[in-house]
């Protein structure tokens, strides 16, 4: 099986793919790579034990390395949180956002008149908005009890991608030994910042989800896009 | 900085607060600015197509692959909806999982067809770990705690990193500190045990035989905190 594998992809042919850089999602793609689209990261976690809320990190952007962009939330760019409920993959929730004037605005969640790839903003369910932060974070709390926050921040994703490029490179001479030890290897993205938007929202305004994840747990099955307005 | 917003269903009736709203198709917005009473009008009209897309970390940037001259599957996998993805992807994920150890085969001087993906600490085949992966979507519990997976804990002491008995707590979302990429690569490489390629000294030489494929080394790096937005400032 191996050897017809690698008839098919043929190792030069690896090279050529491999020198593409690789992290979390940050510059994942060729179209989207370095854009303001560029979805970089994608958190979600209970913010402490027991509560009752959930909190979605997206980070949009990286200046990881030069020549990204980075900096400015794109107004033409609406970024959605979606939420499947029920396992089916389709998105049952949604939550948006967008830049307006210095501000980001958050819609929803409500369920989507239109699943798939084209969306459009569901302004009858605004969130709620906070002003985009400098370096000091300026967050938004609504009456619903639902936390709003959009700027710059630390990138808190860590891996050693250099030396990740040169594991899965098939030169034979390339990092025999495979990544290195703690010590010697190094985060390539400490000292980067991204530009984050962070909601935290109680768990009864996404709905009770009948999705479980492989050991049976029931689940939210979420996932982000960024979207340009044509 | 104080906002105070209204639907465009509130704003016929709550009218004596708001002005400027005249169009109705809702894309256009009004709000009443409550401190220093700048009001305007916001336009969200438009369509927004699809540009990007991520559910878990790093698996279209490890297991998706662009060949020279051929369209791009990465860019197809972010425009792909996800109930699509596992009968799109799924059979390039396992091919490129099983390339990237025919590629340690050759640089250990073996036989590209005696090293394979062995099933992972999941007891998942490549298969169904790809299956698995190619769904890209984050699943995050609303009553557990999250964790995307803590391959140092032995739960249930068995010697085994994690056995799934039904009594584990894991796959349930993704902390800032979670690690990620080291889950990924014990997933990919560490075969049953979770340490199959780690850097192993077999024969007491001081020099290791086996590759180190299931840690980059690497652990956070960045400021967290326990308080919203739980990101770091700026560096």
């Amino acid at each position: 099986m191996k050897q017809s594998l690698k008839f098919v992809f043929g190792l030069s042919g690896l090279a050529v793919v491999l020198a593409t850089l690789i992290a979390a999602d940050h510059i994942d793609a060729p179209s989207s790579a370095g854009t303001s689209a560029d979805i970089a990261d994608f958190y979600a976690f209970e913010p402490t034990e027991g509560s009752n809320n959930t909190v979605f990190v997206v980070d949009l952007q990286s200046n990881v390395l030069p020549d990204l962009a980075y900096g400015t939330f794109d107004e033409d760019v609406l970024t959605e949180i979606n939420i499947d409920l029920d396992g089916d993959l389709v998105e049952d929730q949604v939550i948006q956002a967008i830049a307006r004037d210095g501000k980001m605005y958050f819609f929803g969640p409500t369920a989507p008149t239109q699943t798939g790839l084209s969306s459009m903003v569901y302004t009858d369910f605004l969130l709620g908005d906070v002003q985009i932060s400098g370096s000091t974070a300026i967050v938004e709390t609504t009456d619903e009890g639902v936390s709003l926050f959009a700027g710059p921040r630390q990138d808190p994703f860590f891996f050693d991608f250099f030396q990740f490029n040169a594991v899965i490179s098939p030169e034979l001479g390339s990092a025999p030994g495979g990544f290195l030890p703690v010590g010697e290897a190094a985060d390539t993205f400490d000292g980067a910042n991204t530009m984050s938007i962070v909601v935290e929202i109680p768990n009864s305004m996404l709905g009770v989800p009948t999705a479980t994840n492989a050991l049976g747990l029931s689940v939210y099955k979420t996932w982000v896009t960024t979207n340009r307005k044509q | 900085m104080k906002l105070r917003y209204r639907t465009f269903l509130a704003a016929a009736v709550l009218s004596s607060v708001l002005v400027g709203c005249n169009d109705d198709d809702n894309s256009m917005y009004m709000y009443d600015d409550m401190m220093d009473d700048d009001m305007m009008t916001v336009d969200f009209s438009g369509t927004f197509v699809q540009q990007d897309h991520l559910g878990r970390p790093g698996i279209n940037t490890t297991l998706s692959y662009d060949m020279d001259g051929q369209p791009s599957i990465k860019d197809a996998h972010n425009t792909t909806i996800p109930s699509e993805m596992t009968a799109m992807f799924q059979a390039g994920f396992q091919a490129r999982l099983e390339q990237y150890h025919d590629v340690y085969a050759l640089k250990l001087g073996l036989d590209p067809a005696d090293v394979n993906y062995e099933n992972n600490i999941l007891g998942l085949d490549a298969a169904t770990l790809t299956t698995v992966l190619a769904a890209d979507v984050l699943e995050v519990a609303p009553d557990l705690p999250t964790t995307y997976f803590d391959p140092g804990t032995d739960f249930d002491n068995d010697g085994r990193i994690l056995v799934p008995d039904g009594d584990e707590v894991a796959l349930t979302g993704r902390r800032l500190n979670d690690d990620i990429i080291d889950v990924s690569l014990i997933l990919f490489f560490g075969g049953m045990e979770g340490d199959r390629f780690s850097g192993q000294d077999l024969d007491d030489d001081g020099m290791a035989d086996l590759p180190r494929l299931t840690s980059d080394g690497v652990s956070l790096t960045t400021d967290i905190s326990t308080m919203f937005p739980y990101l770091g400032a700026p560096e």
